[in-house]
């Protein structure tokens, strides 16, 4: 068990952890809270990871028809929201060190802007999608016109371009709201001293989705252009 | 027909490849014995042997434990890969078939099989072949996934809707044997089973060219009605959609909206599965598109026209077969055979 | 310790231990709070435990009800007693409702959630609030599926094969699906906990090699639970997605492969057997010593095995796909590795026999659960090398011996082994002893009825009846009747324990902290246990299986 690092008198530290009851030293609280987060990211690379393996054997079997699909992405779209995210965890792990050094007014700044970044992602998504609705390139709408009907697999490509975003997307969308959540605790003072360890550990995830969207721009977009 | 035991406890072998899957299971069987049976001695002795309150030496031996872990883990383990071995050699002799093997195209369809013999003769459900010839089954599916499964041969393989896969045989025992799906595929999946007919040479080639095939004609008929659907409608079996019987619909004359009186022959019949829209039926102008009230319909009022075509959705062979069986439906119409 | 002399007879008559006075106690886990509120929104995992208890039981009769039906039906061959679609959807339930709702839950969610903190001397698991979570989560998947298959009907079988499910079935298969989802991230959330806690929570001293096999066992599904599961979910988004908005992946007409969900589908569920074995063996593993008193043979192979299994289940999953097209060399190479599990199942089975010989027995309940366990497990083990062996699965594949292997797995292991842990830790979960002559009663109504209903089954599978046929020939009858008569009895030997359990819940004796004079932390503590399990910290033994009567630790030069 690693030993009990910080936290053993939080008053007289800007920085610590309240122990939970159930827990015997703050130092296994860390631990647990980070294995746990590692644990559940696991399992969620594991889910995207059969998502793009089936993305890139598509590839393999129908590599005319992917090319043709893909060719309606919008790539520059795609490569800003890439810079927008890279920003977004620039500016997460800014938050991490600030509260590790208990500059807790800076680091609600950062969380903020964080979350800024990845509404502007959604934003920028929001608009893709509907100039793909425009361009007659949503193919699971049953009432609408397909722009490239009579090459069927195309269908499929872009169809799982969707499922691939939109879960994407959603993992985004409840990671800001999660973000906007801890921020709104976190401005409350007295923050740092009992919590410094959800900022840590919210941290992983974000860097996560962040990750996704890396394996998931050059396997849908680029890779295919 | 069979003569079938209330009780059977080996199935009928009709290929050499099926005697050897019977020593191959036999053989595992003997070894599962001997790995299983003295366990099972061993642990009701130990439990009688060594129950609380009887006096029994207790004594425990810190040796040679590394070894017998060792052993018990590989022995078993390298027996049964005697196995693997054998049933892989047999399997993969299963998947190459002999050049001059006849091949047998099969369709498994909601809930039918239809065989069609190279000859081009076709058959539903039930299947004639040659014994001492190589057949080889090219089989794919029009639906959903089924599995022709062929018990007699110890053979099975699935119909796979988007392409192609084949086993092979060769039979060497005649008599009539079952065959199933044994992949699940819907509603009427235990009723998609057939007959395997094995016979000599001669008699396969006598009952080709003597329209065998005919001789089960009807009930191929009765399949096929099933399967492109005709008797969820026409036979009130779904519930909410109503169309005419057509029971006795043969030979009758027909009223048709336009006031002409056709008599429902082998060709109107034809001609009203591949385009139902046209020669619209009398007694039902109401409804929108026109109605269909063929054979006894026109007393019962209006029958909205929601009869797909069938046009290039059922082959020749099975609309003749379907056309022969509502040529027959009034003597076969209750309790007809599936 | 002086139990080993004792004679056989009445669990208490023999108890050397002082019950304590539970009335006196009114704090224990149980009796500390009595609101409905404490109870549904409590975070302490022995609640949590009980929770779970209650709700796969309620599946488990819903699982089989429709098992009943369904054995119903095949009484007579011609389907007179129920038509085709009946049966389909009856036979959904069972599958959908055991597989799903009650065996994957089963041991890890009940006994995994109440032992492995007190097995490692912990307060309670890493994150208790998310363990409440997992339990609502489950509810609310099981929800959706219940509505969908029990009054909806749904009849694709708990497979859910595509294009069947997504293209041709008219039933509510997605409100099924969905249900199925959201229970999966039930699993990932209780396996990420029991994986957290069995690294960070353990009591000083509680090295991984001093874990009961319990724990080792349920760390190697949690794995399974963390590896597998999002691979199903998101192969079961996928049909969703197909079935709603014909997205096409498994759909051959726009490209799509209908063989690439079975590929997903099993490689989850493949190692989802294990997630199922496993935490059987880890129960059979502690009962198998306390009733011998004597220590578990060869404790570190064991667990070795839990990890085994736990790996190589990920590499099978193509046995069963070899008569859907795949390639002959996919095929032989997971014949191979199929038999391959034969090996660490093997040292399971060997290492309790072992642990056995020259023990000190005591045939109670909890032991005969255990020893039906073994004898079924082994036979439905090796049938599974039957199946594995790539000719004669050509023939038995997808019949009724497919049927028998499983369900002498499924029951026989899991079943099994629920039982005889729930009778085993049942005066440590509730503070009261259930009635002995009951119990061996009803343990052997069960070995009996579970026989007489699947061994026929085998032979079934063999004469070529395929499986999940509503209708079939005449010549099968004799065997499906005397199937369905075993079913009786099985079906009486399952309704004894809910009876009598129940009742010693009010009029059943005191339980004591270690009626069984078992080893293990969760003996050291009183029976109800306090709320956060224990006194103090907790005195880890040197040893695990600390029995009087010692077997050597084997492959190594530790003590």
């Amino acid at each position: 068990m690693s030993a009990d690092v910080t936290g053993a008198n939080p008053a007289a530290d800007p920085v610590g952890v309240t122990r939970a009851e159930h827990f015997a030293t703050v130092g296994q609280q860390r631990h647990a809270a980070t294995l746990g987060m590692w644990a559940w990211l696991l399992t969620e690379l594991l889910l995207f990871a059969g998502l793009f393996l089936t993305a890139l054997i598509l590839r393999l079997l129908h590599p005319e028809a992917v090319q043709a699909a893909a060719g309606h992405l919008k790539f520059w779209i795609g490569a800003t929201n890439t810079v927008v995210l890279l920003c977004s965890s620039l500016t997460m792990s800014a938050a991490i060190e600030l509260s590790r050094l208990g500059w807790q007014r800076m680091m609600v700044g950062c969380l903020l802007a964080t979350a800024s970044l990845g509404a502007l992602f959604l934003m920028l998504k929001g608009y893709e999608y509907y100039a793909d609705y425009e361009e007659h390139m949503m193919p699971f709408l049953a009432r609408r016109p397909y722009a490239l009907a009579e090459q069927p697999a195309t269908r499929l490509f872009v169809n799982l371009y969707y499922v691939a975003t939109a879960l994407h997307a959603l993992h985004l969308f409840t990671g800001i709201a999660i973000l906007l959540g801890i921020t709104w605790k976190a401005s409350r003072p007295g923050f740092l001293q009992r919590h410094q360890n959800w900022i840590e550990v919210y941290g992983l995830y974000w860097h996560f989705i962040d990750l996704i969207w890396i394996i998931a721009f050059p396997v849908l977009y680029v890779v295919n252009r | 027909m069979k003569a079938q035991s209330a009780l059977a406890l080996w199935p009928p072998a009709a290929s050499a490849t099926a005697v050897e899957t019977d020593h191959i299971i036999l053989g595992f069987t003997v070894l599962t014995l001997l790995l299983t049976v003295p366990v099972f001695l061993a642990i009701t002795y130990f439990a009688l042997r060594y129950r609380q309150g009887e006096q029994a030496d207790r004594s425990t031996d810190e040796r040679r434990s590394f070894l017998i872990e060792i052993s018990w883990m590989l022995i078993p383990y390298v027996l049964t890969l005697f196995f693997f071995g054998w049933g892989a050699k047999l399997f993969i002799a299963s998947r190459h078939p002999p050049p001059d093997a006849m091949v047998v195209e099969a369709v498994g369809r909601q809930w039918m099989w239809k065989f069609q013999h190279p000859t081009g003769q076709s058959e539903i459900n039930d299947l004639h072949l040659p014994v001492d010839q190589p057949v080889r089954i090219r089989i794919t599916s029009q639906d959903v996934i089924h599995a022709l499964y062929l018990p007699a041969l110890r053979l099975q393989i699935a119909a796979l809707p988007d392409r192609t896969t084949e086993i092979w045989f060769k039979a060497d025992r005649t008599g009539t044997y079952r065959l199933y799906c044994s992949e699940y595929c819907g509603t009427d999946h235990s009723v998609m089973d057939g007959n395997l007919t094995l016979m000599t040479q001669a008699e396969y080639q006598e009952w080709l060219t003597h329209g065998g095939a005919q001789q089960s004609n009807l009930a191929a008929g009765r399949v096929i009605y099933e399967a492109y659907g005709c008797a969820g409608c026409h036979d009130g079996a779904v519930a909410g959609v109503k169309a005419p019987s057509l029971v006795g619909l043969y030979g009758r004359p027909v009223h048709l909206a336009d006031g002409r009186t056709l008599t429902a022959d082998a060709d109107y019949i034809r001609a009203k599965i591949l385009n139902p829209n046209e020669n619209r039926l009398a007694g039902d102008g109401e409804g929108e598109g026109g109605g269909q009230g063929g054979g006894k319909g026109s007393g019962k009022g209006g029958y909205k026209q929601v009869m797909p075509s069938f046009r290039g959705v059922i082959p020749a062979d099975d609309l003749d077969r379907l056309v022969g069986y509502l040529k027959a439906y009034d003597r076969v119409a209750e309790g007809a055979p599936r | 310790m002086s139990s080993a002399g004792t004679l056989h007879g009445d669990a208490a008559a023999r108890d050397p231990h002082t019950p304590l006075p539970t009335l006196d106690r009114p704090d224990d886990y149980l009796h500390a709070q009595s609101t409905l509120r404490s109870w549904f929104l409590t975070t302490d995992h022995k609640r949590i435990a009980l929770l779970y208890l209650a709700s796969i039981t309620a599946f488990f009769v819903i699982g089989a009800v429709a098992a009943g039906f369904v054995r119903l039906a095949l009484v007579v061959p011609d389907g007179a007693i129920m038509t085709n679609d009946t049966y389909n959807k009856a036979f959904t339930i069972h599958g959908v409702v055991m597989v799903w709702f009650f065996l994957i839950p089963s041991i890890p969610a009940t006994f995994g959630n109440f032992l492995i903190p007190l097995m490692i001397g912990a307060k309670d698991l890493a994150f208790p609030k998310l363990n409440l979570t997992s339990w609502y989560i489950f509810m609310t998947g099981a929800l959706f599926t219940l509505v969908a298959v029990v009054l909806g009907g749904v009849d694709t079988g708990w497979t859910f094969y595509a294009p069947l499910s997504t293209a041709f079935s008219n039933t509510w298969v997605l409100p099924a699906l969905i249900g199925v989802t959201i229970v999966g991230f039930s699993s990932i959330l209780t396996g990420l906990n029991f994986v957290v806690t069995i690294h960070t929570m353990r009591a000083p001293g509680m090295t991984w090699f001093r874990l009961p096999i319990f724990v080792w066992t349920h760390y190697a599904t949690s794995l399974i639970f963390l590896l597998a599961t999002p691979v199903i979910t998101l192969a079961l988004i996928l049909l969703i997605a197909e079935r709603a908005f014909h997205v096409g992946v498994f759909d051959p007409a726009y490209g799509g492969d209908p063989v690439l969900f079975q590929h997903l589908f099993w490689f989850y569920s493949h190692p989802a057997v294990y997630i199922m074995v496993l935490p059987g063996m880890g129960v059979i593993s502690e009962i198998v010593p306390a009733f011998a008193q004597k220590k578990l043979f060869g404790y570190r192979f064991v667990a070795y095995a839990a990890i085994g299994l736990a790996s190589v289940t990920f590499f099978v999953w193509g046995h069963h796909m070899f008569v859907n097209g795949q390639s002959d060399l996919a095929s032989l190479a997971f014949s191979a590795l199929s038999f391959a599990v034969a090996v660490p199942s093997a040292v399971k089975v060997y290492n309790w026999t072992a642990t056995i010989h020259k023990g000190s027995l005591r045939l109670d309940t909890p032991m005969l659960y255990a020893m039906g366990y073994i004898g079924l497990f082994v036979l439905g083990g090796l049938t599974g090398l039957y199946l594995a062996t790539l000719a004669i699965n050509q023939h038995i594949h997808a019949t009724y011996f497919v049927v028998a292997h499983f369900h002498y797995i499924m029951v026989g292991g899991t079943v099994l082994a629920f039982l005889g842990g729930l009778h085993f830790w049942w005066p440590k979960i509730t503070g009261r002893m259930y009635s002995e002559p009951w119990g061996r009663i009803s343990a052997l109504f069960i070995f009996i009825g579970f026989n007489v209903t699947f061994f026929p089954q085998f032979i079934l599978g063999y004469l070529g009846m395929p499986r999940r046929y509503a209708t079939y020939p005449p010549e099968f009858q004799l065997l499906n009747v005397l199937s369905s008569a075993g079913s009786t009895i099985l079906a009486a030997g399952y309704l004894f324990p809910m009876v009598y359990l129940v009742y010693s819940l009010w009029f059943g004796r005191r339980a004591s902290a270690n009626p069984w004079d078992a080893k293990g932390l969760e003996w050291e503590t009183a029976s109800p246990p306090p709320p956060h399990n224990f006194a103090g910290v907790p005195q880890v033994p040197k040893v695990p299986y600390d029995y009087p009567i010692q077997a050597p630790e084997t492959g190594s030069h530790h003590t």
